[in-house]
């Protein structure tokens, strides 16, 4: 059953839709993720759940709560929804202590003074930050004072857990370890969990299901595998991980294969072919690590195998990206090794590439 | 919120749900105080305009007479055109010289540049009675200084009480609003404008000149606008200075027509106010459309992290230094000096030595008689309280104006900004209208304090505003979407969250509007009563019988009061920065 439901959320700005018509439901326990750019409308999903933005259409519930729920004219204020909120900015209370911050949501409902105390303890101590309740924000690092924001936001056990890109203002090394941490301590304390975040690789490394938005809509979702491998549309495959997204035309179905044509090379593609009708236009999604450069000798005319030529590389450390021009074509590559000189081939396996694109059902009309 | 609202939520949020009409009906109770504090003295202006007698005299008709009145008296135009002059003359000396200062002080290697930036900003605190007091017995036109330049140098005496010698004094009194505009935009403006200039040749000189001081012409526009409405409703400088060459502005020729004239409280009288009122509302709707302008002009690049490189004065530093120095104290400093001695003396004359006419009879007096004793208390108490309400009440509605979604919030900024644009006497007026219509019992408002300290707290209320306003603006929304989604509704944010982080704007903002209500005057001078006076008010009437020595004496009680206040807070303020 799920434990957050958020069904046909719609807000405009003026004629600009911020959210048209979002749907999704999240389950007890997971970890469901809002990807998208800056304007996506994945901060406002966030805060329309919290109750800090109002939606104009739409409804959301959390377990047998209704948060908001547009035609019943139903609002709950944000105050009574029970839901932690991590922002960007930490926001934590420059003039309160850190045990202060951690305990003002318990100190909000009137605890007692001995409860808030034990208990501001003991979150401090779940989020590793024990002994610096008598700290001032100033006098912690970014790292520290993001995990105050997340034990006040754990202090009251709240039912729901919004974190708004809470590791963007770490640097890269500490980001890294804050997401396996965090990620640990929410499996552990099987905390329903919806993210924000622009950056993909948070995104894949850290959530059961991820949501991918894009102006106001949701444009895919599924598992980080499914979209990565399987993008829905050319947005997603772009800004999920990299892409070469190549317009083509199908030019020939066959058993289990089909053939499609664009900027004079024509690739194989491994799907089910029935979708898709001849003369179709679709777009290939191919991504950089599975086009496979190889020495220009050896087995030409096997399936999907083009000579090329080397148009640049740049070194990244742990791999190389390169360039190619297959003909016309322009393709980026990924490469454990520096590409040999020119002239080389590439190599691509018909399961990798996706096919984008209007399939039969909805191109008829 | 709905009941159908709270039915469906859990039984354990019921009670915390229900808070929110109970903070929408006390917004409620903010707003209509904040806005209806500045209707409330504008509509009866405005109304009693039109009648054609005082609204409480019988068988009053509605009528243009009161304007036909005012424009057939040839007094009231010569008024007007002698504000239109004083306020041309006093525009082009203090733009001018503050924009110099701006320049000199933040562009230029001058010698003790920082020094004088602090104290050319004084005479925004100094009590403005006390200036003039200062400046009449100095180079009054039987002035110390007058006279020892006219013997000694043989010079035809200068006229401080002609209108080109009154708008000297106003220019002294204007010149921080020029420099401190021109500064803020000389601070906020990128300084790879300038390098840029130099890398491509340009010499210091041709910088400042080709490139720093014409984008400043905004700032200048803009300052020049907010000080000619200024001059427009200059009251103490005209009620002081032109008595002897019987020269009337538009705000005293209102007083005493209203104070001297045949009818009491005469319609034509808030013909006159309203008139003004217009005049300089339009103007300063002109300059907030020149600030909109100078914003986008100034946000073009990254805020300047580095200090500006300074230009180079060569043999010109000293003598610059020495003239700037000159103007800051001949204009501020030795004035307050000659009122000090003018407050220890029976007379101040070249021809006998101030030691032998030294009196302590002024201090006596002044520290002595009740009169002087409850006026200088009244004036305190009116400061205190009138500050600390006004700041609590700006704070909240500054909160609802940004931080709420009540419904009418937009319009609570333009109310707390346009009480500064009303001329004092103009606002005077309102609230004696106010006051005479909603009669409480006994005149409780007419006959009282409470009057008096509504009307110098409205006046004073945008300045706690622009101190309240940026630090309200500064504080990152998330910090109170953070204690909302924590559980706490609109009240305990603000009173656990933020207002506790505006702690050091607030006690700015206090110290600013009792330092302002300490000095002002010119709204209640026709509403005090005797036995109410505050001490600008006592000094006027002194000034009136000529006992020059007590009023210079009061000036200093009015200077050390606030001296006392803002060095108090200096050091609050210093350690709530540090915690």
């Amino acid at each position: 059953m799920p434990d957050l439901r958020v069904s046909g959320l719609t807000k405009r700005f003026g004629a600009t839709p911020v959210l048209d018509d979002v749907s999704f439901s999240v389950g007890k326990g997971q970890f469901v993720t809002l990807l998208g750019p800056s304007g996506c409308g994945k901060t406002t999903t966030l805060l329309s759940i919290a109750g800090l933005e109002t939606p104009e259409g739409g409804s959301i519930s959390c377990g047998q709560v209704r948060f908001f729920d547009a035609a019943a004219k139903i609002q709950l204020p944000a105050e009574s929804r029970n839901v932690g909120i991590v922002f960007q900015t930490y926001a934590i209370w420059p003039h309160m202590t850190v045990a202060d911050n951690v305990g003002f949501p318990l100190r909000i409902r009137r605890r007692s003074r001995a409860e808030i105390r034990s208990r501001v303890e003991e979150v401090l101590d779940l989020v590793e930050l024990g002994g610096y309740g008598g700290r001032y924000p100033y006098q912690l690092s970014g790292g520290q004072q993001q995990r105050v924001a997340l034990a006040r936001a754990l202090a009251h056990p709240p039912d729901l857990l919004l974190l708004d890109e809470p590791f963007s203002n770490l640097d890269a090394k500490l980001r890294e370890r804050a997401r396996v941490w965090f990620r640990a301590l929410q499996r552990t304390l099987n905390l329903t969990t919806v993210f924000v975040t622009h950056d993909q690789d948070e995104a894949l490394s850290m959530s059961d299901r991820i949501l991918v938005m894009d102006a106001g809509r949701i444009a895919q979702q599924g598992t980080p595998e499914e979209v990565y491998r399987l993008p829905a549309t050319a947005f997603v495959a772009d800004f999920v991980g990299q892409c070469n997204l190549v317009e083509a035309v199908v030019r020939r179905v066959g058993d289990g294969t089909l053939v499609a044509g664009g900027a004079g090379v024509e690739f194989s593609v491994a799907l089910d072919p029935s979708r898709f009708a001849v003369g179709a236009r679709v777009t290939l999604a191919i991504r950089p690590e599975d086009v496979h450069l190889e020495s220009p000798a050896g087995r030409n005319g096997e399936v999907n195998r083009f000579p090329a030529r080397l148009a640049s590389t740049s070194f990244f450390g742990d791999h190389f990206r390169s360039e190619v021009l297959v003909g016309d074509l322009r393709l980026a590559v990924l490469s454990r090794s520096r590409p040999a000189g020119a002239p080389i081939a590439v190599e691509i396996d018909p399961g990798t590439i996706s096919v984008l694109g209007p399939p039969v059902s909805r191109s008829g009309g | 919120m709905t009941a159908t609202n709270l039915a469906t939520a859990s039984v354990g949020r019921v009670r915390v749900a229900a808070r929110p009409r109970a903070a929408r009906v006390s917004q409620a109770a903010v707003w209509v105080v904040a806005v209806g504090l500045v209707v409330f003295p504008l509509a009866p202006i405005v109304y009693s305009s039109f009648l054609s007698k005082p609204f409480y005299l019988p068988g009053s008709t509605f009528t243009l007479d009161a304007y036909a009145t005012l424009f057939a008296d040839p007094a009231y135009w010569r008024a007007a055109g002698n504000s239109l002059v004083f306020a041309s003359l006093m525009t082009a000396i203090a733009v001018p010289t503050g924009t110099a200062f701006a320049v000199l002080c933040h562009r230029t290697d001058m010698p003790l540049a920082s020094w004088y930036g602090r104290l050319l900003l004084a005479p925004i605190v100094i009590p403005p009675l006390g200036l003039i007091v200062g400046w009449f017995v100095l180079y009054g036109d039987g002035g110390y200084l007058t006279q020892i330049v006219h013997r000694a140098l043989h010079l035809p005496p200068w006229q401080l009480s002609s209108i080109p010698g009154m708008a000297v004094l106003g220019a002294a009194v204007a010149t921080p609003i020029a420099y401190v505009t021109c500064r803020a935009a000389l601070e906020g403006r990128d300084t790879a404008l300038e390098e840029a200039a130099s890398s491509l040749g340009a010499g210091p000189m041709s910088v400042l000149l080709s490139i720093t001081v014409p984008m400043l012409r905004p700032a200048i526009l803009n300052c020049a606008v907010l000080i000619f409405a200024l001059g427009l409703e200059v009251l103490g400088i005209p009620l002081l200075l032109g008595g002897p060459s019987n020269i009337d502005m538009y705000a005293s020729y209102l007083y005493k027509a209203w104070t001297s004239g045949f009818t009491p409280d005469p319609p034509s009288v808030s013909a006159g106010a309203l008139i003004l009122l217009l005049a300089v509302t339009t103007l300063l709707l002109v300059r907030a459309a020149l600030l909109g302008s100078e914003r986008r002009f100034g946000g073009v690049g990254a805020r300047g992290g580095r200090p500006a490189r300074r230009l180079t004065l060569g043999r010109w530093r000293h003598p610059v230094a020495i003239a700037g120095g000159a103007y800051i104290a001949m204009t501020s400093l030795v004035p307050l000096l000659g009122l000090v001695v003018m407050s220890l003396v029976t007379e101040l004359t070249i021809l006998v030595p101030p030691w032998h006419l030294a009196t302590a009879g002024n201090w006596v007096q002044v520290l002595t008689d009740p009169r002087f004793q409850r006026s200088i208390l009244d004036s305190v108490v009116i400061g205190l309280a009138g500050a600390g309400l006004t700041v609590i009440l700006v704070a909240l509605a500054t909160l609802i104006a940004n931080r709420s979604d009540f419904p009418l919030r937009t319009l609570l900024g333009p109310a707390l900004v346009y009480p500064r644009a009303v001329p004092g006497i103009v606002l005077g007026i309102g609230f004696f209208w106010g006051f005479l219509f909603v009669d409480l019992p006994g005149g409780a408002l007419r006959n009282s304090l409470v009057g008096e300290l509504i009307a110098l707290s409205v006046r004073s209320s945008t300045l706690a505003y622009v101190v309240i306003y940026p630090a309200v603006v500064r504080i990152n929304v998330e910090l109170d979407r953070a204690a909302r989604a924590s559980g706490a509704g609109w009240w305990t944010t603000v009173r656990l969250v933020l207002l506790p982080m505006l702690r050091p704007a607030l006690v700015a903002a206090f110290v600013l509007m009792f330092v302002a209500m300490v000095s002002d005057y010119d709204p209640v001078v026709f509403l005090q009563k005797p036995g109410t006076e505050v001490m600008g008010v006592t000094m006027l009437h002194l000034w009136t019988k000529g006992v020059v020595g007590s009023v210079a004496a009061l000036a200093v009680v009015q200077l050390a009061i606030v001296a006392v206040v803002i060095s108090a807070a200096w050091r609050t303020l210093g350690r709530a920065l540090h915690a």
